[in-house]
């Protein structure tokens, strides 16, 4: 050995551990400080160190664990890929890190049921391709498809840029194995197309966020794949415009596959960035994609030209090549990063609104930010009323205190207009502050009776979802 | 609400380990990592392990805790700072452009300061790299002895300074060295260039072959080829264990070698050794290396560049394929230029995942062979898979590495450097007019 090797003792030795050793194995208990670090964060850069990570390999391993936390009283936080953008995986308050990411095989795919059944940690984008092989189709598609996991998409009931045509991950999910907090495995749902056999749990725990029980197994719905997908941007010089023509689109009964917004400053934050020019009059950016078989397209094509056009598009570009394609959506996939560029930190909400409120959505979050105290990008799938809202502010004094008020502010209005707090990412503990703005207190205290009912000692995954008054 | 007490958090007090690590322009870098995850898609180790520990993320998480006094250095994390391949595959898709090769620089840094650098590879870093003669001398003896030892395990030294410090055994050194070979210039008449080669470690001890190709090649497109004596290992060997102080020697040493000859290039055709000179050194010397580090190309590169259309070169009919070395793809951006060349130099077939990591690569294969076999593995598939009767590549650590993967697997197919297949096309169109 190239190295000499003291031995080191474990940094920590309390009940549990040894126990969890017992049933799991060494390799699968790790409790020194270095592994611990590595599983502190998530996607929202906030930190909490775990005591123990435990990486199962069955749900046998997942049961086991569940049933030592529970008899200590161990909080258990499960993590995907920590990817997750409202602080859903980040370890609160210490205890156990249950990381899924090792449980990873496509499990099953059947192409004559239209499903698939997978285990917690497969990323989503390998189940996409998988299914792909078979001429099938997984829509749920979050801008992190390609790093983020299937279970960590069940728990956050991820959305993403198909969401308007296809629905979210809620509207594939058949059916269920989860672990509950005492270690008991049950089965939700079938793998049918549909079931109205007594309540639909399954849909209970799609977006529990790891507070009610651990997947170990997934049934997804699959959908035959589109045979063709078109792509065209509209440029206009009106924010109002863009969206316009967004509902003329689909006033024309056509529903794009994907049909998303980038407002003035999205715009100029990547205009070095993307691949395709955007003048300064640019000043709102339409990316949609429409998708169906060859015949389809040729009808829907030139609607959707002409609507953005009537509403005074400054320009039109159909991609006509993979690579023109591929130029249009890199403006879109570069905006996180280039916002950077404007100031070095985001507050980035993922708010929804119904659709016609929109504009209105946009006019209220002007007002609260007239003075310009800070800069607000907003950019989304404008298609579903799910705009990302987008506070920039830098380390001077005073600059994090006015973001926070101005979220506080965009939150309010958003629920007053029918909205709600979150589209897609989830509440975690980043957004629990603000859960009663939409949930009343009846609505929460039934929430919070399931919770108890799943989670009596209440372990599983703490700090999360409620507000901290509950 | 639970009654869970936490865990005490330690915080290590009398820290030694700190130190090196207050620099700011990398503490800035760690600051910018978003923790968005999306370097998980790359990273060969962590596509193997799933574990966070293995991938620039969960490295990025070490380092600012080491910033903030949290840990220090420990026998673990000097193996998690090990583990990282350096293929800064993890930096191309970085979408807050996080400059993670400043990182693990520090940090490997960090472990060779706080930690130490073993004494053998020290002393070889130290007192024998620096000096060629030694240095030929010890790994002619070396290698004699290291064949007669019973443990002969398969898979070999990527870098051959490491050749002293692992188990594993190499192929047969040249009995002339590349170095010796061409200790005279070739005269050319009216050259349209004059060039030097870097050869690297690996090429002048081993691969003496891949040198001749590449001094013939050029010589029969008019170039004339320096091949200067005094070169002396690029350095990655040393940079990898974060001996910053043998690095900077010996990339001082090259300096003076490289900077007394009029050239209108220098070229090399391994990609590691392309890497060190051309970009590390830019961080190693400073900003007056960037004239030099302009001129640097890889072999392909350059002819690709320079030369365009071969005259003279009629296609072999050989199906040849192509593997994209790390430190040539994904540090310089270097992957359609080999593939032109070979393109007019044989039958041309792509590969699937052409661009993953071989597994080859230092330090790593010597604490991690088993994940270092597992991705040699998933490379030697698709390359059986592409149908090819060759599989080329511009680095002669993959060569090594590769070629090793398809013996074990009693593997017809033949493993090359791609400017070894151009050559052949060359010789054969000549013959044939
Ligand atoms: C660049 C980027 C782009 C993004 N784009 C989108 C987007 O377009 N749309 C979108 O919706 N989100 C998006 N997100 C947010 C994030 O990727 C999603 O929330 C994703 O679903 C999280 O998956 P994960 O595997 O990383 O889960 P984690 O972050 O690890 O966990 C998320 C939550 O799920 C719980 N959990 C994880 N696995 C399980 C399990 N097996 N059983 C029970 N609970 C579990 C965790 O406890 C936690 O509460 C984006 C994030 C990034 C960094
Ligand atoms: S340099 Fe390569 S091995 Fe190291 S973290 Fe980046 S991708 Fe992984
Ligand atoms: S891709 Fe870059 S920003 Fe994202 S986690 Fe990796 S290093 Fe950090």
């Amino acid at each position: 050995m190239l190295f000499k090797r003291k031995k080191r003792t474990a940094d920590i030795d309390r009940k549990g551990v040894s126990e969890l050793v017992r049933a799991l194995g060494k390799d699968r208990v790790l409790t020194e400080i270095e592994d611990r670090l590595c599983y502190s964060y998530d996607g929202t850069k906030q930190k909490a160190v775990p005591d123990i990570v435990i990486r199962p390999g069955t749900t046998s391993d997942v049961a086991a664990t569940l049933k030592i936390a529970n008899r200590h009283g161990i909080p258990v936080c499960s993590r995907g890929a920590g990817t997750g953008l409202s602080g859903g995986a980040v370890p609160l308050q210490g205890g156990i890190i249950l990381d899924l990411k090792g449980m990873n095989r496509i499990l099953s795919i059947c192409p004559e049921d239209f499903t698939a059944t997978v285990e917690p940690g497969v990323v989503t984008k390998y189940l996409q391709d998988e299914v792909a092989k078979y001429g099938l189709f997984y829509p749920p598609d979050p801008s992190s498809a390609a790093f983020s996991t299937v279970g960590g998409n069940v728990a956050e009931c991820a959305g993403g840029i198909t969401g308007l045509k296809y629905g979210v991950t809620r509207d594939y999910i058949l059916a269920l194995e989860i672990v509950l907090s005492d270690g008991s495995v049950i089965h939700t749902g079938r793998k049918t197309r549909r079931s109205v056999t007594g309540y639909d749990l399954t849909r209970l725990f799609v977006g529990s966020e790891g507070t009610l029980g651990i997947f170990t197994k997934i049934t997804v719905k699959l959908i035959p794949e589109p045979e063709k997908i078109e792509t065209l941007a509209a440029f206009f010089s009106e924010r109002d415009d863009a969206i316009d023509a967004a509902d003329l689109v689909i006033e024309n009964s056509i529903l794009p596959r994907t049909l998303e917004f980038m407002d003035h400053m999205s715009i100029s934050a990547v205009r070095g960035y993307g691949g395709i020019t955007l003048d300064e009059g640019v000043k709102a950016l339409l990316l949609i994609d429409i998708d169906g078989t060859g015949e389809n397209i040729k009808h829907d094509l030139p609607i959707v030209e002409s609507a953005c056009r009537k509403k005074n598009a400054l320009k039109v570009k159909v991609a006509e090549t993979g690579k023109e394609r591929n130029a249009i959506w890199s403006v879109r996939r570069s905006i996180s990063p280039a916002l950077y560029t404007i100031a070095s930190h985001k507050l980035n909400e993922d708010v929804c609104v119904p659709r016609s409120k929109i504009k209105e959505l946009l006019q209220k979050i002007d007002t609260i930010n007239e003075k310009q105290e800070i800069f607000v990008a907003n950019f989304g799938h404008i298609g579903d009323g799910n705009i990302h809202v987008n506070i920039m502010y830098s380390d001077e004094p005073g600059q994090e205190e006015i973001a926070e008020s101005v979220v506080q502010r965009v939150m309010e209005e958003v629920v007053e207009l029918g909205g709600t707090i979150s589209g897609e990412h989830g509440i975690g503990n980043r957004k629990s502050q603000f859960m009663e703005l939409e949930i009343s207190p009846q609505e929460l205290s039934i929430m919070k009776k399931f919770k108890d009912f799943f989670d009596p000692k209440g372990i599983m995954n703490p700090g999360k979802l409620f507000p901290s008054s509950l | 609400m639970t009654t869970y007490e936490r865990q005490k958090f330690e915080v290590f007090s009398g820290l030694k380990g700190s130190r090196l690590l207050m620099s700011d322009d990398w503490k800035e870098e760690v600051s910018k990592c978003s923790k968005c995850g999306k370097c998980h898609t790359v990273c060969p180790v962590f596509l193997e392990t799933h574990d966070e520990s293995s991938v620039a993320r969960g490295r990025i998480s070490l380092a600012e805790a080491l910033l903030d006094q949290q840990i220090v250095y420990t026998e673990k994390l000097r193996d998690y700072v090990y583990s990282c391949k350096k293929c800064m595959r993890c930096r191309k898709v970085c979408p807050s452009d996080v400059d993670y090769e400043k990182i693990i620089s520090a940090l490997l840094h960090g472990v060779a300061e706080n930690m130490g650098i073993p004494l053998l590879p020290k002393i070889i870093f130290r007192y024998i790299l620096p000096r060629r003669i030694l240095f030929d001398i010890l790994l002619k003896v070396s290698s004699r002895v290291q064949r007669f030892m019973p443990m002969k395990k398969r898979g070999q030294m990527r870098h051959l300074p490491l050749l002293f410090m692992g188990k594993r055994w190499i192929p047969t050194l040249a009995r002339k060295s590349a170095l010796q070979k061409f200790r005279k210039t070739k005269k050319i008449k009216n050259p349209r260039m004059r060039v030097g080669f870097f050869t690297g470690c690996l090429i002048n001890y081993i691969y003496v072959d891949v040198a001749e190709a590449v001094v013939e090649v050029l010589n029969r497109m008019n170039i004339e080829v320096v091949v200067p004596q005094r070169q002396l290992c690029c350095g990655t060997p040393s940079s990898t264990m974060g001996d910053v102080k043998s690095t900077k020697r010996l990339a001082e040493e090259n300096r003076k070698v490289f900077e007394s000859l009029e050239l209108d290039a220098i070229v090399s055709a391994c990609a590691t050794c392309t890497k060190a000179i051309k970009n590390d050194y830019l961080r190693i010397l400073g900003p007056s290396w960037k004239q030099m580090s302009d001129k640097i190309y890889d072999i392909s590169e350059f002819i690709d560049t320079f030369i365009g259309d071969i005259p003279g070169v009629k296609p072999l009919e050989e199906k040849v394929t192509y593997h994209d070395p790390c430190h040539l793809l994904w540090v310089r951006n270097i992957s359609e230029e080999p593939r032109s060349v070979l393109k007019k130099s044989s039958r041309f077939v792509e590969m699937d995942m052409a661009d993953a990591c071989c597994g080859g690569g230092g330090i790593f294969t010597i604490i991690h062979y088993d994940l270092t076999l597992k991705m040699l593995e998933r490379k030697v598939n698709s390359i059986e898979k592409s149908g090819a009767a060759t599989v080329a590549t511009n680095c002669p650590g993959c060569v090594m590495q590769i070629a090793d993967g398809l013996a074990s697997r009693n593997s017809t197919i033949k493993t090359t450097h791609s400017i070894k297949i151009l050559q052949e096309a060359l010789r054969k169109s000549e013959a044939r007019t």
